[in-house]
């Protein structure tokens, strides 16, 4: 395979200007370029307003921008089920379905009408997300851990090639986003899929990430190395400090 | 927990009770209005009017302040007249039981109806005729019988207003059941009822001065069963009412609220244009159309064919209860038939 | 078991209050403060009683007061329906026009200040005299809250739920059903309580004011037992009026309720 076969995802001089022509303007990204590869688990690390939400959000196709962001070398302007997006947010799920329902929705709307399918599909990543059984609860009769584990879920079942996650597990305590850590990772190394993942914590980036990046202010990239490390990663695998200290000082510096 | 909740009950009774005792305290107030009689001592009349040329003397004793004039001649004290102008002679009859009103003018319809209720008034003078007429914007239409059992609607001001029971009488009068025509009423108000008429929208109207003359004056409508005829202008349409706690005791305010209608029929008998510059803006009409209407009118203290039309209300069920006689319905002091 | 105390104590706090304002009205109607005609304003208890079944029984012109009621309710029902689709329709409009939902905004601010009884001399002469004129005011009563409603509640819906819904793959109309419509279902429901309101009493007002007596509806009804001077029937059908309301609050409103909001613990 070439490498131009094997990027998936391009994004080629993205600008996102805030408030044009305003006193408050702000360029929040100035000519990003950025190439991911097929199956990559790419982790984005960057100091808050260094615009990493806005590039997922632009490549997701929530925002206008200038540039152009490519999916297998194909122009995307708008949302797609190509890139899907998990927000941070818990309420991304929709209160008026249960799990099943909130799974078996998009489903539906992008033509999967046969009521066995969905229903094999919803055990499916339901299983992959370890609620096997959870499928008629609401979603506020579920704990913040859960809704994101429905959330990447639903995700799942729509088999899309990229999965955007702009911080999923940020406002998870410590134990529970230790357990999410894990049961992505598992997933990442079973799907066939391609995940951006934004997060603030460096060790979350070298647990997950194949690749990691750090971005500075106006989306400025400025480090760009393979997580050569061997899976599972922990802190005590060799080369875990060195990188760390790379992120660190990348980060604050 | 137990205290509490018993705590918040009474809290909820006593809110109740207030709630109610505030609204009890408007007819309080007003029961000292009209009352104590003692000559040359401050006292308060409530009268309640509607609107209208029929009501034209209204606006010249309140103008002219005939009443607390001939009080203060009779007695030498002061009184003080509140006016209320209100919309239908239900509202005055209730004001009037409730004893927030002393006195009202108001149809025959609804005075009769009050009387026979008990509603604690008499009828203590007669005020005004107007001319009633039913029009028609359809050909065909030339008698009741194209009208009993038909769809055309006839709008008239009110179910059991004078209008209704004049359609009763004519309707009786020419053989037929008062009642018949009943089921084609519609209630609106006059000039609702006369744009209804003229844009096609209710086959006939039944309406009374000045709404009638303009719709005479309409080329494209005419009259059916002359109305006039069974209840004309000569014969009473607006009387006015007293409580029978002002008639017994405050018998001298009673009796100058009787002159000062006796002045202002007078007045407006004997000097109509004089008078038509003073109620024309009360009515919103211009000063010659408001002479040329009071002309059209009759103004007088005495009743006309009252009891008749009392005992054909009763007789008809347009009321519960029939009057005795004459004197049942009205002061002793009052005129007429 | 907490919830089962709170529902015992706020049934019978209820009870006390009514029945506490009923013995008031005796006694006010029985003793005569409100001077010496007060049984003829405030008839006690037992004549409204009496009252209430003979509206049922002989009712006006010998026609019982279900006959009323039926053709109130009918024209209500019809008015309700039009008044909550055109809501539906033309708030989803708003959403998907911009000048649209510029105008539409202006027209509901300009529409929900009219009394729709002060309309009626023009409503008569557009649509003529006929019941259908009270449902051209049960429909102003209807539309303008319940699209006002609506259209807050849309612009109410979390960006959360709308970026979700455009993230699967949902356009403009599909959006606007699949989370605007679910998502402002608490505002909607609560648009239904004054919506229904409204209409009712709007309905009964415009009855009292224009009434057609080949469709005789409830304020008709209402309106003559108050020229007539029969108060307790008057009371009696304001008790009726009462009943209704609440029948269709608990009976219809609360369930619904119940089965959305409520459900979703969008609501307590």
């Amino acid at each position: 395979m070439t490498e131009k076969e094997n990027c998936i995802l391009e994004v080629r001089n993205l600008s996102k200007v805030f408030d044009a022509d305003t006193e408050r303007e702000k360029d929040v990204l100035r000519n990003v370029n950025l190439s991911v590869a097929r199956n990559e688990f790419l982790c984005m690390l960057g100091p808050s307003g260094c615009g990493k939400t806005t590039l997922l959000r632009c490549i997701a196709g929530f925002e206008s921008y200038e540039g152009s962001v490519l999916v297998n070398g194909m122009e995307r302007k708008q949302p797609g089920i190509d890139r899907v997006m998990v927000f941070q947010d818990f309420n991304q799920l929709f209160p008026w379905k249960t799990v099943e329902k909130n799974i078996q929705y998009p489903l539906k709307v992008n033509g999967i009408r046969d009521k066995a399918e969905l229903k094999q599909r919803t055990e499916e990543v339901l299983a992959k997300v370890k609620l096997s059984g959870q499928e008629k609860y609401y979603p506020y009769q579920l704990s913040g851990g859960m809704k994101q584990r429905v959330a990447i879920a639903k995700a799942l079942a729509l088999k899309p090639e990229i999965i955007l996650m702009d911080e999923p597990f940020a406002a998870l305590d410590a134990m529970t986003r230790r357990e999410l850590q894990e049961e992505l990772l598992r997933i990442s190394t079973e799907e066939k899929c391609t995940f951006l993942f934004i997060t603030h914590n460096i060790q979350e980036a070298i647990v997950l990430g194949t690749r990691v990046m750090v971005l500075a202010e106006g989306g400025r990239i400025v480090e760009d190395e393979k997580n050569v490390i061997a899976r599972p990663v922990t802190p005590a695998s060799e080369g875990y400090g060195e990188i760390w200290e790379r992120m660190h000082s990348a980060l604050y510096k | 927990m137990k205290k509490k909740s018993i705590i918040k009950l009474v809290a909820l009774c006593m809110s109740s009770v207030l709630l109610l005792a505030g609204c009890g305290n408007g007819g309080q107030d007003s029961k000292e209005a009209g009352g104590k009689e003692a000559a040359g001592q401050e006292v308060t009349l409530n009268l309640a009017y509607q609107y209208g040329l029929a009501y034209a003397p209204l606006g010249i004793m309140k103008e002219q302040k005939l009443i607390e004039k001939a009080y203060e001649e009779a007695t030498g004290g002061k009184v003080t007249v509140n006016w209320n102008q209100m919309s239908s002679g239900a509202d005055i009859n209730t004001g009037i039981s409730g004893g927030s009103l002393d006195g009202g003018f108001m149809g025959v319809g609804p005075a009769v109806t009050g009387v026979t209720k008990g509603v604690g008034y008499k009828i203590f003078t007669n005020l005004s005729g107007q001319e009633h007429g039913l029009m028609t914007n359809d050909e065909n239409i030339k008698s009741f019988d194209d009208l009993i059992g038909s769809s055309n609607q006839i709008a008239l001001v009110n179910i059991g207003s004078i209008q209704h029971i004049i359609l009763g009488l004519a309707l009786e009068k020419a053989g037929k059941d008062p009642h018949a025509l009943d089921s084609n009423l519609v209630a609106m108000a006059h000039p609702d009822g006369m744009a209804a008429l003229e844009s096609g929208n209710v086959s006939c109207h039944l309406t009374s001065s000045p709404y009638i003359f303009q719709e005479r004056e309409e080329s494209n409508l005419h009259e059916i069963n002359d109305i006039t005829e069974v209840w004309g202008k000569d014969d009473s349409f607006i009387v006015g009412v007293a409580s029978v706690k002002l008639h017994d005791e405050n018998p001298q305010l009673y009796q100058a609220l009787c002159d000062a209608v006796k002045e202002a029929v007078d007045f407006i008998n004997d000097s109509p244009a004089e008078a038509a510059k003073i109620t024309c803006e009360f009515d919103g009409n211009s000063e010659e159309d408001e002479l040329a209407y009071i002309e059209k009118s009759k103004y007088s203290v005495e009743t006309s064919r009252l009891f008749e039309l009392a005992s054909f209300m009763g007789r008809t069920e347009f009321i519960d209860s029939t009057p005795e006689s004459y004197e049942d319905l009205v002061f002793d002091n009052v005129t007429g038939d | 078991m907490d919830e089962k105390k709170r529902q015992i104590q706020a049934i019978v706090a209820r009870t006390i209050f009514i029945v506490a304002v009923l013995c008031i009205w005796e006694i006010v109607a029985k003793s005569g403060i409100m001077g010496s005609n007060s049984e003829l304003i405030f008839p006690p208890l037992e004549a409204i009683g009496a009252a209430f079944i003979r509206n049922f029984q002989t009712g006006m012109a010998g026609v019982s007061l279900w006959v009323y009621i039926g053709n109130s309710m009918a024209l209500l029902l019809e008015g309700l329906v039009l008044g909550i689709v055109l809501a539906f329709a033309l708030s989803g409009l708003s959403m998907l026009s911009r000048i649209f939902y510029d105008i539409f905004n202006l027209v509901i601010s300009i529409c929900d200040l009219l009394p729709g009884v002060a309309l009626l001399p023009v409503v008569i002469i557009i649509f003529g005299v006929k019941p259908g004129v009270i449902v051209f005011l049960v429909v102003h009563a209807v539309l303008w809250p319940m699209a006002r409603n609506v259209l807050d509640g849309f612009m109410a819906v979390p960006r959360i739920y709308v970026e979700a819904g455009m993230n699967i793959g949902l356009k403009k109309s599909s959006l606007l059903w699949g989370v605007y419509l679910p998502a402002a279902t608490s505002y909607i429901v609560s648009g239904l309580k004054v919506g229904w309101a409204r209409a009712w009493r709007g309905l009964i007002s415009a009855e009292m004011i224009f009434g057609v007596a080949s469709c005789p509806g409830i304020g008709l009804f209402i309106n003559q037992m108050r020229t007539n001077m029969n108060n307790a029937e008057m009371y009696a059908t304001l008790i009726v009026i009462i009943i209704i309301g609440l029948v269709v609050q608990y009976g219809v409103l609360s369930p619904i309720e119940k089965c959305t909001v409520k459900k979703w613990g969008m609501s307590r």
